[in-house]
């Protein structure tokens, strides 16, 4: 590629400059990932300068094997499993629906769309102090709306499966707004003809929708479902915010930063288990790393199906 | 659901499709708007009528509560801090970016391809937590501003967003501006970047908001409390004043009600950013 820049010299110039962005990128993200599967085999405490030793796979017998301690880690893995299930396929099904309505010549739909787009910019904390709110048991808004059914709840200080599922009602109040955008763009691509042809050719709506709208919608639907999928077995800032770290509700992701950051065991930086929370990590990685590369598999195999 | 876009002008029938569709996007918009019609509500509620009825109309219009709110909590200081970190981060991270992403784009150093494929390598690797964390600390870094602020400098998506976008401009304009004797540089930060504008306020946003809403972050690693952002010294009030609802509750909505303006503003860029980073496949 030719180079119009100045002298011999001078071209150096860009490299330079390229030098700070690579140097942070290699020692604040990519540096740090890869060295997360060294740490994974430590016995590394948050404590500065201290001595840490090499334990070979001990870090992930304790996770996977044993005693009580492996139960909780299974049953978080399990629940995370859980979270994911629910926030995909439900927010999925919802933001589809949304954008196939908004994608309509609806007067005020820019409103609606907005509306349900709002809560991405608020982020966890916020999004979970107005559903506090919204589920304040003696008497806030859905405590009543249950009482018309002469119905009670304690909500999220409840039963910790109730509390879980209503982590996952909030979380997909917060981003399905982000299925429903990639969904629309993706609908906006589909050109007037297509539905003009079928039409023509006497289509119901639904079959409208069936074979024209969801085959050539193929690419917003895979990049939702990886997007959801990926996402929601990482997410836990909700749990964060809305549970606090409670038995029978924790998820992997919020497991990991309790006990790599004393959550479990005291604020002491000493008595943070850095290199076990890494061996946890690498599993959840692991998880995500399958998870996300069968359901590629499956979606491009789809995908070849419908484009041919 | 039979018809959905075409009445026939004639006879007028009742387009059972639009009425639904309305009827499912009202639906939707007050599952939306109700938590937030909640949280003004309360916020102008005296705390025994709080007690008394949670859910009733606030008739007394107790705008003391937001007085309350902002002075028993440090949130000028949080806010302060927030604006801080949200700034002096994504500033430092912009400019990097840029000097990382032209030259990739136009191939004006060797190996650029593989460097594209290096930044986009982190999305699929485990995550960085533990050993960041061991690096800040023994940088000394631990509980430090500064140490907060880089963890914040970098974000691979951005440069992914940025390559697209420079690769739609044309080469040409390097080469007149190399004829006039324009450096590299100068060429660069003062043509290039305003040329890029769109895609630079798209990173910018999608980057700032997360540094803004970060949680996670600054439980981690800021442990004083005069350190805080915004989000941390949210959680903080809660904690002291929680069984006070309408405080809180003015407290949460001044923090909303600038973000729901801004996003009114920002939605594009942010849509922009969904649509592009997500091309990524």
């Amino acid at each position: 590629m030719a180079y119009y820049f100045g002298s011999k010299r001078s071209r150096w110039t860009p490299y330079l400059l390229l030098l700070p962005g690579i140097f942070f990128y290699v020692l604040i993200a990519l540096g740090p990932s890869i060295a997360t599967s060294v740490y994974s085999f430590t016995n590394a405490t948050g404590l500065k300068g201290a001595q840490i030793d090499w334990i070979g796979l001990d870090n992930y017998k304790e996770f996977l094997f044993m005693g009580q301690a492996a139960k909780d880690n299974f049953a978080a893995l399990g629940r995370t499993l859980i979270f994911c299930f629910f926030v995909t396929t439900i927010q999925f099904g919802l933001g589809l629906l949304v954008a196939v309505i908004i994608n309509q010549n609806l007067k005020g739909r820019n409103i609606f769309r907005t509306l349900y787009f709002m809560p991405v910019i608020l982020g966890a904390v916020i999004q979970g102090l107005i559903w506090s709110l919204f589920l304040f048991p003696l008497g806030g808004p859905m405590a009543r709306i249950l009482e018309l059914f002469g119905a009670q709840s304690e909500f999220l200080g409840g039963q910790p499966a109730e509390a879980f599922a209503w982590v996952i009602v909030i979380q997909i109040w917060a981003n399905m707004g982000t299925t429903m955008i990639i969904f629309l763009s993706g609908l906006q691509t589909i050109g007037a003809e297509m539905y003009e042809a079928a039409r023509i050719d006497g289509a119901s709506s639904w079959q409208v929708f069936a074979n024209v709208t969801w085959p050539l919608l193929t690419p917003s639907v895979n990049t939702n479902l990886t997007l959801n999928i990926i996402g929601s077995l990482q997410a836990w800032q909700l749990f964060l915010v809305l549970l606090g770290y409670r038995n029978g509700t924790q998820v992997l992701g919020y497991l990991i930063y309790a006990v790599g950051f004393g959550q479990t065991s005291g604020s002491v930086t000493s008595s943070f288990r850095q290199g076990y929370a890494a061996a946890a990590s690498i599993i959840l990685f692991l998880l995500v790393l399958v998870i996300g590369l069968g359901v590629n598999y499956i979606l491009k195999r789809r995908e070849e199906r419908i484009m041919g | 659901m039979s018809t959905m876009t075409k009445s026939v002008r004639n006879k007028k029938p009742v387009n059972w499709g639009r009425i639904g569709s309305y009827l499912i996007l009202i639906i939707f918009a007050i599952i939306y708007l109700g938590p937030l019609l909640v949280l003004v509500n309360t916020s102008l509620k005296t705390m025994p009528s709080f007690m008394k009825d949670a859910t009733g109309l606030a008739r007394e219009l107790h705008f003391q509560n937001f007085v309350e709110a902002w002075t028993k909590a440090n949130f000028p200081k949080y806010l302060f801090n927030s604006l801080i970190y949200t700034v002096s981060a994504t500033t430092i991270y912009i400019i990097t970016a840029v000097f990382v992403s032209f030259p990739i784009a136009r191939n004006y150093v060797k190996f650029s391809g593989p460097l594209l494929t290096l930044f986009v390598i982190a999305l699929f690797l485990p995550p960085a937590l533990i050993p960041q964390f061991q690096l800040i600390l023994n940088l000394g870094l631990y509980n430090n501003p500064i140490g907060y602020i880089m963890l914040f400098i970098v974000n691979p998506i951005g440069i992914v967003i940025l390559v697209n976008y420079i690769k739609s401009v044309p080469k040409e304009l390097d080469e007149a501006a190399a004829l006039d004797g324009c450096g590299y540089f100068r060429f660069v930060w003062s043509i290039v970047i305003p040329l890029i504008k769109p895609a630079i306020a798209t990173v910018v946003v999608l980057h700032a908001i997360g540094i803004w809403n970060e949680i996670i972050a600054p439980t981690i690693y800021l442990t004083s409390e005069k350190y805080y952002p915004i989000t941390r010294g949210l959680i903080v009030f809660q904690g002291v004043y929680g069984s006070n609802w309408p405080n809180l509750a003015a407290a949460v909505l001044m923090l909303t009600l600038p973000m729901l303006i801004l996003f009114l503003f920002l939605q594009r860029y942010i849509i922009s950013g969904l649509t592009s980073g997500s091309v990524k496949g």
